[in-house]
């Protein structure tokens, strides 16, 4: 354990990043106040049953354009303990890289097949699964041509573990420019999801994306 | 002797929840902590209390799409986890767990008073999720709770301790006591924030 805390980088060519990180370094938390600092989520959430399918934004509508792609994966923590019964929160672009959210205003088409919105609980194991359209790049800045590259954005939460985070794409052309990625360094591989063989002829790409929630506050209560 | 360390699997990343954090998500029960449900009888023990502040930039400009996350004991000081199942001064209508996104960075968050947990002043924990950053953490104390000079934490940060202060606000608002506190993500007046993963 380290005896200072860290002092938090700041991604390049992001400009929220510049005005929201903090500049003085993290303070340490004294070992009498550092139970309070695991909130516990309340397993009290619910999804609907066809949200883990978010390549139609209902069972009775059309498949949305572009490419389907099934994700799944298992959710650990870094000692290895499935989080099972979680709530996985899933969001990503459209295949034209615009989210449905009243505050994109990127001016990128919409297309009325998709929602881009879905949640899903882990399993016993803590394996889950959703289905997706392949999202979008994006032109993140376009004053310097700076795209964000495909991702997927997931929150998890369940009991003390607690991440959000997004997964990429591998080989895609953006990934080595995008600001998150960069900080991130060797261990932006660890939020590539990786291809597999497709099971089922209803999608066309299938990623395994293992979820490894780390840090003492997921493992507290163990 | 092994280092337990080379036993943990490597950690996922965590990364910027962006701008677009789905308002879809959101759950009126995780914002309003003072009932349980719509509907249902049932209300959490304990001095009702609206949050009220601003998550402001290194500007002091509104951080707008922020997520806010709030934790906390019950009236008594008892934390609902997995340690404290089956405790007698567990409420069962409070969990302890908000959650909110704001549009404009501006918030208002609906709670009870926390009660003082042994050797701490009554606060609330909260996550910040926005924009440009990763999950960042501080502690946020009530103006003049007893308790508040001793607790570790607020000695811990020293002259910045007032910055960990909500204030009252002097008012009540549909008989809730009504505080103020705003957080400063960088820059002048910065709040303090905590290091999780290395304390
Ligand atoms: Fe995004």
């Amino acid at each position: 354990m380290g005896n200072q805390g860290r002092i938090l980088a700041i991604g390049p060519t992001d400009n929220t990043s510049d005005q929201r990180t903090p500049r003085q370094r993290l303070r340490l938390i004294p070992e009498e106040a550092r139970s309070s600092f695991v909130p516990v989520v309340p397993a009290r959430y619910a999804t609907t049953p066809h949200e883990w399918d978010m390549t139609r934004t209902a069972p009775d509508r059309p498949r949305a354009d572009g490419v389907p792609i099934e994700v799944t994966g298992r959710v650990r923590t870094a000692s290895g303990r499935p989080v099972a019964g979680a709530l996985l929160e899933v969001w990503s672009a459209n295949h034209y890289g615009r989210y449905r959210h009243i505050e994109d205003h990127s001016g990128l088409q919409l297309d009325e097949n998709h929602l881009g919105l879905g949640r899903v609980l882990t399993d016993d194991e803590g394996c889950y699964r959703f289905w997706a359209i392949s999202p979008g790049a994006y032109l993140a800045r376009p004053d310097i041509g700076r795209w964000r590259p495909k991702h997927i954005h997931m929150s998890l939460s369940g009991g003390s573990s607690r991440l959000i985070t997004q997964m990429y794409f591998p080989g895609e052309p953006n990934n080595a420019t995008d600001p998150m990625a960069i900080l991130m360094g060797d261990a932006f591989e660890r939020n590539i999801g990786r291809p597999r063989e497709v099971g089922t002829a209803d999608v066309v790409q299938a990623f395994d994306f293992d979820i490894v929630v780390g840090g003492r506050n997921a493992t507290f209560f163990e | 002797m092994t280092d337990p360390a080379s036993n943990l699997l490597p950690a996922t990343n965590e990364d910027t929840c962006g701008p677009y954090f789905p308002i879809f998500f959101a759950d009126p029960g995780l914002e309003d902590l003072t009932k349980f449900d719509p509907g249902v009888v049932g209300q959490a023990a304990g001095t009702s209390l609206v949050l009220r502040g601003r998550v402001l930039d290194r500007h002091g400009e509104l951080a707008n799409g922020v997520v806010m996350e709030f934790w906390q004991a019950n009236a008594n000081g008892v934390y609902r986890t997995p340690a404290t199942e089956g405790h007698a001064d567990i409420d069962p209508w409070f969990h302890g767990y908000g959650r909110l996104r704001s549009a404009t960075g501006a918030y208002e968050f609906r709670t009870i008073l926390p009660g003082a947990a042994e050797g701490r002043a009554p606060n609330i924990t909260i996550t910040i999720f926005s924009d440009g950053i990763n999950r960042v953490v501080t502690q946020m104390f009530f103006d003049n709770q007893p308790g508040n000079e001793a607790d570790p934490l607020l000695l811990a940060v020293g002259d910045d301790a007032p910055k960990l202060i909500a204030r009252h606000d002097g008012r009540t608002s549909s008989g809730a006591e009504v505080y103020v506190f705003d957080i400063v993500m960088a820059g002048d007046g910065e709040t303090p924030f905590f290091d999780d993963l290395e304390s």
